[in-house]
This record gives C-alpha cells, structure tokens and sequence, in this order.
C-alpha cells in the first residue's frame, strides 16, 4: 500500500519506488543471546524467522538497494557471539538478493565497523536520497532538516486494538510531521518481540516529541490497513 | 499405614521415659501434660511418623519437641551428642521461624539451669536458618552445627545443595513440619515434599512430625507428610485434636434489612458495628481477605472514631515492609493494639499475644479457613474462641450462616495439593544434580516417593529431563541453555557449570514475585493492583476490586487514580484477583441448603414452619433467618425455581441494550466456575465463531452475547471426557496463562531472577517471558515448562477436576438443568449479573479481529 508518493509499504519493510530501495528497521540480532546473558534463557530463533520474512518480501519485490535503518544488531558497546555470526549470514543473505547494502548506525551499533568491514559495506550516520532522509531517530541530525520526508526506525511502534475486554497489539507504520516535513515512524523488523504501544503516548525519538495523537496508523499484516489517526482509536 | 490414634497415652507412660530433668522442668512449668501430648510424645519417642492436627495455642510444638529433648538431653548428659543435626524444624514464615527459636531457647536455658543443680552441663545447641541469616553466621553453624536447625522450606533445599552442610545432614533422625496446612495446598509444599526425599536418600527412615490447623481430609495431608516407600505408603499415625477448644460464633448483619439499604448508610453501620465489637473486647483481631480492605478499614475506623482509634489500630499485610511488620508483631504481642486489621498474613501460628475476639469481614470462603481464623482467639486450649463474621449481603449471610453449620458440626472441606508439578521438579533436579551424580533411574524412583509425584508419568520425567540438558535447542548451543550434565550413555546427570550451585541459592524457591501500584479515589486508599493489570488499563476502563467495581482515570508512579463508576459493567476483565474462591465442599452445602428450602416452598409450608426449619438447621439470630427467608421466598415467588445442588437453573434474560445474558445458576465456586463458563464460551465462539463475553463469581457465571447466541446449544455439547481438552484450548490465548507461564519459566529456571549479581524486577521479568512465551510456542506447543502451565490455571488455580464431576452429574442425570427466561433477573441472579470478574473468550485470531476494527474504525471515520 501506499504510505506516501513513491512511498510503499511492503511486509514490515518500506520500499522507495524511484530508487528501487527497501527500507527494514531494528532487527536487533543478537537479542536472545543478550536475553539470556541476563538469565532469560530465550531460544536463538530469530535469524531464521528474518531470513524467511526478508525471503517473502523478496519474493514480492527486487529491490537494488537494501537499506538497515539502525540497529542491525542488539548489543551497544560490544559484539556478541551470536551476533558476530548472524548478521554477517544476514548480510550474505541480503547480499544474494540486493546489490546495495547500506546500513545506518542506530543507538545499538556503537561497534559495527568490524563486522561491516568484513563484507565492504558502508556504514552511515544517515542516508539521502534527494529528499527523503533516512536516518534511525535516536537523535536529531542537522542535515536532516532540509528535506523533505523523513524515515526513521527507533521507536518500534506497535498500537494496541481494543474492544470491549478484548485487545490486541500489532507492529505498525506512523505517519505524521516533524514540523513541516513528513515524518514516517518505521515498524521493527524484530521477530520476537511485539513492539511498544504508542497508545501510551510515551514515545523516545525526539522526533516524536510532537501532535503524535495526529499521527497516521498503517498496520502491515496479511495486508496494509490503513487506520487513520491515532486519536482516533483511543 | 495411615491411622488414628485412639487412645491417650496416660501420665504414668510419659513420665516413665523422660528424663529427670526434662521431668522437673516441664512440672515446674506445666501442671500437666495437655492433650496433644498425651496423644504424640509417646509416638515420637517411639520414632513414629506422626501428623498432630489441633487449633492455635494446642501445646503442638512443645508435643513436637518433647521427646526430641529428651533424647538430646539424655545424650547430651553422656557426652555423647555429636557434632550434627539431629532435628530439623521447618515452618512456613520466617517471622514463625524467629518465634520457635525464641521459644525454645528459653526453656532450654532453664534446662540448663537445672541441669547445672545436679552439675551436669547440657550442650544443646539451636540455629536458626533463613534467607536472612548472614554469612557468618552460617560459617558459625558449619564449624559448631546445631542439633535442631530451625529453617524454612527454601533454606531447607539450599541446604541439601550445600557441600558442607549436606554432610551435617546424614544422620538427622527427625523433621518436623509445622502448619503443614499452609504448605500442603501450593507449590512451597510440593517442593519441601521432594527436599524431604532428598534428605529420606541422605539418611533413610528418618521420623517426620507433621503439625497442622483445621484440615481435611487428615489422611491426604498425612500422605503429603511421610511419603512413599517401595510404592507403598510410609507409616503415619494420626492425633486429631482438631475441635478440642470451644467455639462462640455468630455470623452478624450490621442492619436488619440488607436489600432496602444504600451503600452508604450500610457502612456506616458496618463501621459502627465493628467499633462495638471492639470496644466490648480487650484485643480484637480483624480479617479483610485482601490487603486493599486492610487498608481501606483502618482508614475508615480512624476517620470515623478519631478518638478511639489512633496508636492502637494497626494494619499487617504481606506488601508491608518487614521492619513495619515486626514493628505491629511486637506492639501486638506487647498488649499495645487494641485492634489488628489484616488481610490473610495472621492465619499462620506466629505468636500474636491475648486476642479474644476475631472479626471475619466478609466470609472466609472454607470451612477449614474460618474455624482457623476464629481460632486465633483464646490462645489457651481451655479458652473459648469467639469469632464474629459480618456479612454485607444476602449471598454473604446465606453462605456465612452455613459455613458457621459446618463449622459447628465439624464438616471441613477439603484441601486441594497441587501434584505432578513440572517446574517445581526441574528446580529440585537442578538441586540434586548438584549435589551428587545420580542415575535417572533412581532420580525417577526418589521422585515417585513424594505424595506429590507419586503418579508422575515416566514421558512427562523424561521431558524435563530433556529440557534441564537442553535438548530443546541445536547441539551448538545446548552448554548454553543446558541446566545438568546429562550422560545419556549410562543414564548418569550431574552438575554442569561453576555457577550452579550459586544461581540454584540465589533463585531457589516457589513463591510468584508480583509487584503491585495502589489504588487511590483523590487521596484515599481504595487497595492495589497488579503493575501487569495497569498495563492495560485506558482511561475510562471499568474494573473491578475487591467486589467493587471502579473507572481508572490515570497512573502516576506507583499510585492509579480512580471514581467510584456508576453501574457500568467492567470493560477489562481482571485476570489478577486478590479474591479468595469459594471451596467447593462449602458450595455444595450452602446448595444442599438451597434444595432443603425449595422442597419447604413446593410443599407449601408456611412462613413459620421455614424459619422454624431456618432456625434449626442453621444457627443464625432471629433477623438473619427471616432475612434468609425472605430471600429465599422472592426467589421462588418470582421463578418458582430455586437452583440447588440437583438442579442447575439458567436464566435466560435478555437486556434491551446489552443483549443476551445466560445466567447459570452453578454454585460450585469460582474455581469451578472459571472452567466451566470459558469452556461454553469457548463451544459457543466455536459454534459460531464470534468472541463471546461472560463473567463469573462463586455462585454463578453469566455468558452473554447478541441476539441469536447459542449458548444452551452449546453447553449441551460439551462432553466430560473432552472438558479437559476443551478448557486447555479455551484458556491457551488468556493473559492469566502467559502470567502463570513466567511464574512456572521462573520456576524451572528458564528464567533466572538473580543471575550474576543483578536481581530483574517484575516488569522485565515479565517483558522477557513474553518474548520467551513465543519463542517456545514456536519450538514445541506442548513444551514440558508451557504445558507445567496450562496443568497450574486448570488444576489449582482453577478446578477442572470438579468441574469434570459436575459435567459428568449432568450426563448422568445427577443434575438436571432447568431453563427459564426472565425479563428481569431473578433476585439469585443479581450479583452474578452485577459484579463479577468478566474475561472474553477470543476466537477470532489476530488477523479477523484487525479486519473486524479496520471495519468498524473506517465506519467511524466516515460518517
């Protein structure tokens, strides 16, 4: 469906019809390793379920260009075990499909180089393409003020469905302003957990400061539906 | 064999195998030898397994200890007492722990005392351990052992798993367990159960003393004390002194007429109620049920009578802290309360001090619970307890009013022991194994010994033998996620990792961390809910506590702000209930009653022939009968049915606005009824394929739906033998089964709270059992830890056993089931229909109901 022109949301991903780009957002490998380094002994299932959800949206579309919107992997100041080895078969993996990797840094990658080295990947603050910037959210970027939409991950929106007793949380698109630039909030592309609900009105990217009961809600199932506001869900 | 002893030993006897000093010190402080000792000493000098069951104040301890001492002191005089263990002494609370060690260090020092008259030195040794004893007291003990070590469940396994303690342990000759009531009906039991296999396998056919308050059946809990041997029953002798103390009780209504009366003026005159009582007393202990109305009475008292209640009201609840705890526990026991509010934190035996009136607000909700309360009062055996229980409404009179004929007539329900636990086994294991290689053959065997697991099922061992070596993830990963070595060559499991035995102390234990935010209307305490619960309130939710039903308005920090909601049903069902169940023995009388009547009004007796039969069977004053009858008689009046425990009513009634509602009349208690009405729910939804709603309390359930909702049909469908079945996929997509999944993941150390120094709080806990709750759904459905979870939400926190008998009486035409249509409910119905706890059943999985709302919001938008 479209989100905006040029804009499409497909699976959990966000294509950028011009550039032939795919964007995906805060896959957080590496996440039940980190889990169970804590005491939550979480079973490693996520680098199969990613690989069979990217599988199924390359089946739909080809892009050129893959972009990772931040946090590629979970771990901030090191790289753990699990994460040395999948996300360098994920990049392989998207490697086969696309022939462009560009990976932006979010707050989780302080160290990714080692691993982007490896492949000769570019790893970037932000990324522009005319104008739309993409960039992980987790903080302001001067440079990204001058354009005119812009696409960030970070806050893994989900939104929270309710009737009567009954509720249920699904992963979802926002679309809204930041200022007067359009503003689309990109879902995770993590598979195991469920996204934190904007429902609450407590939001991390200071992009998000702002009118987010105003937002737009897409949520990307079996197909994209299109909500309307947020405030008018509540 | 289980068996009663019949007969007293008589003085002579006792007297014969004492030894002189014990004799002397005993008679000097005791004129004689009481009842239970009569009974017991004898029994455990003869190194008898021995279950002693009598009220608060009955002499048990010291009936437990007796023999014990004397055999310490006569070793102890002959320089023979070693260096170890010989009696082990565990207890549920460690505030109980604190009181025995007290009281037992005292008469062991006049012992001594007289010991020393006749130059001899006595060497007893007492320790105290629990999670709060240091470290250096614990290397204390290892280089001087006690010879009675006084410690709780958790601690006794830590024990065991300790190299150097565990040696102390080989030659203990006796355990006592004291309130083994209050263990034998959760987990904590189960697990001290397999700890005493585990201390049975260090040194073999040690004798278990069991003391216990009101309970039944007192042969099951004699089971669940001694145990299996060779698959056989070990031995146990039964001392039933359980009705030995008099009983003054009288179930009160604060007004003659509990129908024509607002809320307010009901509780003013409750209020005032309690304030009589209590002034006509010397030290009034009240119960509440829930922390929030502990809370919600001391407040009203003090508001109400400024004067009278000041310093000397107090409040005890388990989320206080423990210095307040300690601090109400010692101005109690000092004489300096005139009245102690709790919620259910002083039923256990710790030593409360003079208490001659006990206060019941609201019921009790069993037999056993309500004499065990009442018997508080009257410390002294000879002494009478006088218990009171108010009742606020005429559902509450009538059950209270046949609680109190049970109680009289000593009819005691029964307990329910949880058996077969998964996760409470995999904890126990990961104890073994790192105490001692052992082969899963003789673990499966010592396993079976305990009540417990007696019928524990070889597939079922063997998954969790899997899951502790980690088979449930690739080879690559298993030393990661594997709990014990596993040689599955020869069969043998063992310790894996340094860090075991350290994670197994540092997490041991049953008991479900919660956390809790209070709930406030302005800045009056209403109670607290679940930080889970507010999770999911939006402002404008309807939910219900403690009975009432409230609108939340908004949360900040640790306080949700609420109003009073005016007759609105709750929009958000509360998984979390404070509340406690109905028992099911206790349902079926107050039915029995109910049948009792009904026969009174088909038979046309007259208004003074049904107070007489009122007065007779139930032991109620004068206004409580009549308001029984009059009960009763609109009931009838109004239906010409009274449901009974042969005939199950369900009242169609349909409301103009909200629909269908399937009122059934099943007064089997809310364990039961929280199988029953999700599995119609669930047929129904089935049938249909529509979500349904319904709400249950411990005398019925409702189902409601839109018009042409076939719940009837779909009751009738339901089948005894595919209820279990059913039930499991009913509850599968409930928020109370993920919540009890991390409870049991905790358990068997999936999820570790304290894990390298660091302690996870709830929320965590629970964010990452979400994450795991999907990933082993995706590994196995059936995963030993998930399915340890269904078997806990059917089998204790729900009854799918009864529920099972019920469905089955109904097949067999034990119970007919009757139905009729109302415009109104009928007067039974009214607090079924009224408050309650609602859930709805989801049918629809995630991707209809996401259609359904894009639907319905897109209809919204567009108009």
């Amino acid at each position: 469906m479209k989100i905006y022109e040029g804009l499409e949301i497909i699976d959990l991903g966000l294509y950028i019809k011009d550039y032939k780009a795919l964007v995906i957002s805060d896959l957080q490998i590496g996440l039940e390793e980190s889990l169970t380094k804590e005491g939550f002994f979480i079973p490693k299932l996520q680098f199969e379920l990613i690989k069979k959800r990217l599988s199924s949206i390359f089946n739909k579309i080809k892009p050129d260009k893959l972009i990772i919107n931040g946090d590629l992997k979970h771990e901030f100041g090191f790289i753990n075990k699990q994460e040395w080895k999948e996300t360098i078969q994920i990049i392989d993996f998207i490697a086969e499909n696309c022939k462009e990797i560009i990976i932006i840094k979010g707050n989780h990658d302080v160290i990714l180089e080692p691993i982007t080295n490896k492949r000769n990947i570019s790893l970037v603050d932000y990324y522009k393409m005319e104008h739309i910037c993409i960039l992980h959210g987790h903080r302001i970027v001067l440079d990204s003020l001058n354009s005119k939409i812009l696409i960030i991950g970070h806050e893994h929106p989900a939104i929270s469905l309710k009737e009567g007793a009954k509720i249920e949380k699904y992963k979802c698109f926002l679309k809204g302003y930041y200022d007067d630039k359009i503003l689309i909030v990109m879902p995770s592309f993590n598979m195991l957990s469920e996204g934190s609900d904007i429902m609450k009105g407590e939001t991390l990217s200071p992009y998000l400061a702002q009118n987010l009961f105003d937002f737009e809600v897409y949520i990307a199932e079996d197909k994209v539906y299109k909500f309307g506001k947020i405030k008018n869900l509540k | 064999m289980i068996s009663l002893i019949e007969k007293q030993y008589s003085e002579r006897e006792i007297k014969a195998v004492l030894n002189p000093i014990l004799k002397e010190w005993f008679f000097n402080t005791f004129k004689e030898f009481s009842i239970p000792q009569l009974y017991g000493v004898m029994e455990i000098h003869n190194k008898q397994n021995i279950l002693i069951s009598a009220p608060t104040g009955g002499t048990k301890t010291l009936t437990a200890f007796l023999s014990i001492l004397n055999e310490l002191l006569t070793l102890s005089e002959h320089n023979i007492l070693e260096d170890r263990v010989y009696c082990v002494y565990i207890s549920p609370l460690k505030a109980l722990s604190r009181d025995i060690e007290k009281n037992l260090q005292e008469p062991l020092n006049e012992i001594k005392e007289i010991a020393k008259k006749y130059s001899k030195d006595i060497a007893i040794r007492i320790g105290l351990r629990t999670g709060d004893t240091s470290t250096n007291d614990k290397s204390a003990m290892l280089r001087k052992p006690p010879h009675i070590l006084i410690t709780t469940p958790e601690s006794l396994s830590i024990t065991l798993t300790s190299i150097k303690f565990r040696d102390l342990m080989r030659n203990v000759k006796y355990v006592i367990i004291d309130e083994v009531h209050a263990l034998a009906e959760n987990k904590r039991g189960v697990h001290l159960s397999l700890s005493m296999e585990r201390l049975e396998q260090l040194n073999p056919g040690f004798t278990r003393i069991g003391l216990s308050a009101t309970i039944a059946p007192l042969e099951e809990v004699a089971r669940f004390l001694v145990g299996y041997e060779n698959e056989k029953e070990r031995n146990c002798k039964i001392v039933d002194v359980q009705f030995i103390k008099k009983m003054d009780l009288k179930v009160l209504s604060p007004v003659p007429d509990l129908i024509n009366i607002n809320h307010r003026e009901l509780h003013h005159s409750m209020y005032s109620l309690i304030d009589r009582l209590v002034q006509e007393h010397k030290t009034t202990l009240i119960f509440t049920n829930t922390r929030s109305a502990t809370e919600r009475v001391v407040h009203h008292l003090k508001e109400k009578f400024p004067k009278k209640y000041t310093e000397n009201i107090g409040a005890h609840h388990g989320s206080l802290s423990k210095s307040l705890r300690h601090n109400i526990e010692d101005r109690l026991r000092n004489g300096e309360l005139k009245v102690i509010v709790c919620s259910t934190s002083l039923e256990l035996g710790i030593d409360i001090g003079y208490i001659d009136l006990v206060i019941l607000l609201g019921s009790p909700k069993s037999i056993a619970r309500g004499i065990q309360r009442i018997g508080r009062s009257g410390h002294r055996l000879h002494e009478t307890s006088n218990g009171r229980i108010i009742v606020l409404d005429r559902d509450d009179l009538v059950e209270n009013a046949v609680l109190l004929k049970n109680a009289i007539e000593r009819k005691i329900d029964n307990i329910h022991i949880p058996k077969n636990c998964l996760d409470v086994l995999a904890q126990q294991i990961i104890g073994i194994a790192i105490s001692d290689r052992i082969n899963v053959e003789d673990l499966f065997k010592l396993v079976k010994k305990s009540y417990c697991y007696r019928n524990l099922e070889r597939k079922q061992f063997d998954e969790i033998i899997d899951y502790l070596a980690g088979k449930y993830v690739s080879l690559e990963y298993r030393n990661i996620y594997a709990k014990i070595w596993h040689d599955e060559d020869n069969g043998m499991i063992g310790r894996r990792g340094k860090l075991g035995r350290v994670i197994f102390m540092t997490n041991v234990g049953t008991i479900p961390e919660e956390s809790y935010v209070k709930v406030k209307i302005g800045e009056e305490p209403i109670g607290s809910i679940d930080e889970g619960f507010l999770e999911r309130l939006r402002r404008g939710d309807v939910f219900v506590l403690g009975g009432q039903t409230y609108e939340f308005l908004y949360a900040r920090g640790q306080t949700a702000q609420v109003r009073t909601s005016v007759n609105r049903p709750p929009t958000v069902p509360s998984w979390f209930s404070e509340m406690l169940p109905l028992s099911f023995d206790l349902a079926l009388e107050v039915q029995k009653f109910r049948r009792l009547m009904e026969e009174r009004f088909v038979h046309k007796r007259t208004k003074e022939e049904i107070l007489r039969f009122v007065d007779e069977y139930l032991y109620v004053d004068k206004n409580g009968a009549n308001a029984i009858y009059e009960y009763f008689k609109e009931q009838y009046s109004y239906l010409k049915e009274i449901p009974n425990d042969k005939k199950l009513l369900i009242e169609v009634y349909k409301d103009p606005e909200r629909g269908t509602y399937f009122i059934f009349h099943s007064l089997f208690g809310r364990r039961v009824n929280d199988v029953l009405s999700r599995v119609i729910a669930y047929a129904v939804s089935r049938l249909q394929h529509r979500d349904v709603e319904f709400s249950i309390n411990d005398n019925g359930f409702y189902i409601r739906g839109n018009k042409d909702v076939q719940v009837l049909r779909a009751f009738k469908m339901i089948k005894s033998n595919e209820l279990r079945e059913l039930a499991k996929l009913a509850i599968d997509k409930t928020e109370i089964l993920k919540r009890r999944f991390r409870h049991c993941a905790t358990r068997a150390f999936m999820i570790l709270r304290t894990y390298k120094g660091r302690t996870k709080g709830v929320g965590r806990q629970q964010v990452a059992s979400t994450i795991l709750l999907n990933a082993v759904r995706q590994l196995n459905e059936n995963f030993s830890i998930l399915q340890e979870a269904r078997r806990e939400v059917l089998e204790d926190l729900m009854d799918i056993g009864n529920a099972t008998i019920i469905i089955k009486a109904i097949e067999n035409g034990e119970i007919m089931v009757k139905e009729v249509n109302t415009n109104l409910p009928s007067p039974f119905a009214f607090n079924i229909v009224l408050q309650g706890y609602s859930d709805v059943l989801k049918i629809e999985d995630k991707i209809e109901f996401l259609r359904r709302m894009h639907q319905k919001v897109m209809a919204k938008i567009n108009t």
